[in-house]
């Protein structure tokens, strides 16, 4: 076996009360693509972490290229050629292609940076790597995500990179984005290099990686190839729990309609849309990239404010200009961005939950904090939200942990209406079956739901009804059990239109 | 199951790295406070202390308490020097005037609404950020003094006939408590209540750490930003009136030297509580702390320029090893 490129060897890190990593290994070899999975908190971040320097580790051996590193710094590793792609974008905005790809390496004449020799490079990289005629003086604030992941990955193989760390690169990215960097990573690994490749995406771990390492609770637990385990034996081993329960049943009576819309239209957005929620009721919207559905939901919030049509809650006309207003009316949204949107990460546990429904807890002003104690805590015990206790930062909580405060936090004003943007994006497995698990409960207490989501097996999965939108109109409507994934892509690409829309 | 092991035993031993971080501040003030009582001649003395505390301390913790709440809620006011000079220039000249000590008052508080309701407007309408517009505010407040003052004349009011009004302010006492004693008690009880008890105080937590989610959950944003900036002015107006009637005279761009003292006390504070937030009893200490620096230097012997230096010093000491320490428990 040749020399591996990453051996990583009963690495443990705590983090005050809670153990991230338990003696965990991650051997790669150069010329693998090597994936690493786990659940939300099973450790993957934390052990590229430790990898990259950012956290030092309590205990544990690195070797790179078989030499070992005692303590890591973000530049030692990099000199070792270890770069990694993060998932947040950590390029300048403001920096151009050319100067992103050759930062702290530019070509320079004496003190002065050749220009011209930078542009010209960059230009070869991105063509010969990417086949991407880029003009190398656009500015990084300028391109689209999926390309500023190239401008990444390229700025690694300008500094001779030998190992390549991704962390979630095609969170953003659409499949067409998807399959060529799938393209450009199977180039790089014909190159000898070695790739860890970090995704949610179970499909993409099968199409994409050689070897993966499952971790779970901050231990390995396996080493397979997925060719040879399959998916399903993959997520099992994550989340120690069978496939077939993903979606689970709910029994629930749909009531009377909560919230209906009427003609309502947002010009360039969406227009003339109709439709109704009922009590109990899961209402999916699925369309593509831009046909409206997230502005509809917006403007259902408060957000925008209509041009034409009506919104009537609960037999009433109502009319929102601000957020402030739909959530005093008992809506609720729980937003796709849910770092930047939806929990105050800097604030505790209790204080999210509570953020809401503080007037429902306090008298002449002043927060009644036994009251408060009691709801938010008997809220975190309903949802099993795992937190030590509500004290404790919504930051060090896991994605689908901190997805249920959004949840508790709305629960605790008694909203009617949810409005669920993408709920389950970027969380694991084991978390979105919490998410369904919620919806449901959601639902049996009677609430109504509206559910966003790109990913249309879950939609077909856990709705009752589905409408689909296409360029800012309704134009068909489904009753559970009466689609399937690949019929819904076909309506909401308006393929279908003509045939068989009927418009709800 | 292992959190709640986990928990418990720290529950137990609640001392740890990340706990004595919170107590640096405390400490430092405890260590300066026994320093100073051994090298500083006459630094313990009955009349030095109450001189600390009515000279310095309760003026700067008046407008140090508005800074917090503007910190607190994510903003910075540059513009509280502005606040307290033209609320004691609207009072002295209103005394001079001989229209009474209540009319004054009102009148200097009236004038400090007046610029926190211009920096709420600025930042809440036009969208400018509060460092800008309240840098903005500075630069105008400073020139509406020297314009209603032939360009920054002092007006002093020592003759006695203008006595009554001053000596009712900073001469009087209730239950041998001096009075602006009490005006600083009642704001920092008011203030207290306001950011660490009311659903007031939440809000603006929740503008400062994160106003897109405040808004997200049904926060009336704008609303509150412009009130953290109204309460803000109107307590540097009442140091201002305090000032003013301690020293019987209304001395052009006087409150300029609070406000770096005032940011510094707040962020000196932050130290203290475990999430690195501004809070009341935070800024106290910092105020305290800064004021006990400068009157022991001075005793000592030191002028203005080395208790600035003292100052510089101390502010790294604090926030170093706080946040080291911090780091380090990460």
């Amino acid at each position: 076996m040749t020399q591996a490129a990453i051996e990583m060897h009963g690495v443990n890190k705590t983090f005050g009360p809670v153990r991230a990593l338990m003696d965990a290994n991650l051997v790669v070899h150069p010329g693998t693509i090597h994936g690493l999975v786990g659940q939300n908190g099973a450790g993957k971040s934390t052990i590229i972490k430790v990898l990259a320097g950012i956290y030092k580790r309590d205990s544990g051996t690195v070797r790179v290229h078989g030499q070992e590193l005692d303590a890591i710094t973000p530049a030692a590793i990099e000199a070792c050629g270890v770069h990694f792609i993060h998932q947040d974008r950590l390029l300048v905005p403001t920096a151009t292609v050319a100067e992103a790809i050759f930062l702290r390496n530019e070509p320079h004449i004496g003190p002065f940076i050749n220009y011209r020799q930078m542009n010209k490079r960059a230009t070869e990289l991105l063509k010969r790597y990417f086949d991407l005629d880029l003009d190398p003086r656009t500015l990084i604030s300028e391109l689209s995500t999926a390309k500023q992941k190239i401008v990444q990955i390229t700025r690694a193989l300008a500094n001779d990179a030998k190992v390549l760390v991704l962390d979630e690169p095609t969170a953003a990215l659409v499949s067409k984005e998807v399959s060529s960097l799938f393209a450009v990573l199977r180039r790089l690994k014909a190159d000898n290099l070695a790739i860890i490749f970090i995704s949610h995406y179970m499909s993409e771990i099968d199409e994409i990686c050689d070897v993966v390492t499952v971790l779970r609770n901050g231990s390995d637990v396996g080493v397979v190839t997925p060719a040879e385990a399959g998916i399903e034996a993959i997520v099992q081993m994550m989340t120690n729990r069978d496939t077939s329960e993903m979606y689970p049943r709910r029994d629930v009576t749909i009531g009377e309609p909560v919230l209906s819309v009427n003609g309502l239209t947002l010009a360039g957005h969406f227009r003339d849309v109709s439709l109704e929620v009922r009590a109990g009721e899961i209402l999916g919207i699925t369309g593509l990239l831009g046909s409206g559905d997230k502005e509809l939901v917006s403007t259902l919030f408060g957000q925008s404010v209509p041009d034409r049509g009506e919104i009537v809650l609960n037999g009433k006309p109502v009319s929102f200009r601000s957020p402030v207003q739909a959530v005093r009316h008992g809506i609720a949204k729980i937003p796709e961005d849910r770092r930047a949107h939806g929990v105050a990460t800097g604030l505790s546990v209790g204080e999210n939950i509570a953020l809401a429904s503080l007037d429902q807890m306090s008298g002449w002003g002043f927060v009644n904090t036994r009251t408060e104690a009691a709801k938010t805590e008997a809220l975190i015990k309903e949802l099993g939200i795992k937190t030590p206790d509500r004290h404790t930062m919504v930051k060090n909580l896991s994605g689908g942990n901190q997805q249920k405060v959004v949840v508790a936090k709305w629960l605790s004003c008694d909203s009617q209406v949810y409005l669920l943007d993408e709920p389950t994006v970027a969380v694991d497995v084991g978390a979105k079956v919490e998410i369904y698990n919620l919806m449901n409960r959601l639902a049996s207490e009677g609430k109504a739901l509206i559910f966003l989501s790109s990913d249309l097996e879950e939609i077909v999965e856990m709705c009752d009804r589905v409408l689909v939108i296409y360029r800012g109109a309704l134009i068909g409507e489904y009753q559970r059990g009466e689609i399937d994934a690949d019929r819904l892509l076909a309506a909401a690409s308006g393929a279908q239109m003509e045939q068989e829309g009927r418009s709800a | 199951m292992t959190m709640q092991a986990e928990t418990g035993r720290t529950r137990r031993f609640p001392i740890n790295i990340e706990t004595i971080s919170n107590y640096v501040v405390i400490g430092a003030f405890c260590a300066m406070l026994v320093f100073f009582a051994a090298f500083a001649p006459g630094f313990l003395s009955g009349e030095n202390l109450y001189n600390v505390i009515s000279n310095r301390v309760v003026l700067l913790a008046i407008v140090a308490l508005g800074m917090t709440i503007v910190i607190a809620a994510g903003g910075i006011d540059l513009s509280v020097g502005v606040s307290m000079d033209l609320s004691s220039m609207v009072f002295i000249m209103l005394i001079a005037a001989g229209l009474g000590g209540f009319v004054g008052v009102l009148g200097g508080l009236g004038a400090a609404l007046c610029v926190g309701l211009l920096n709420a407007v600025l930042i809440n309408k036009l969208k400018i950020n509060p460092f800008l517009a309240t840098l903005g505010v500075l630069f105008i407040g400073q020139s509406v003094q020297r314009l209603s003052t032939q360009g920054g004349v002092p007006i002093y009011l020592t003759r006695a006939e203008f006595a009554a009004p001053f000596n009712a302010i900073v001469r009087s006492s209730l239950l041998g408590i001096p009075t602006p004693m009490i005006v600083l008690a009642l704001c920092l009880v008011a203030v207290y209540l306001a950011m660490h008890r009311s659903v007031f105080g939440r809000y603006v937590a929740a503008l400062g750490v994160q106003a897109d989610v405040a808004r997200f959950s049904g926060i009336r944003v704008l609303f509150h930003m412009s009130m953290v900036f109204v309460a803000c002015a109107v307590l540097a107006g009442i140091s201002g009136i305090l000032l003013s009637s301690t020293v019987r005279s209304y001395v052009p761009f006087a409150g300029d030297s609070f406000l770096l003292d005032a940011i510094g006390a707040t962020f000196i504070g932050t130290a203290i509580s475990s999430e690195r937030r501004p809070s009341v009893v935070g800024t106290l200490l910092g105020v305290l702390l800064l004021a006990v620096m400068r009157n022991g230097l001075l005793l000592m012997g030191y002028n203005f320029f080395w208790q600035q230096v003292g100052i510089g010093v101390l502010v790294f000491v604090v926030l170093g090893l706080s946040f080291g320490l911090r780091k380090r428990a990460d």
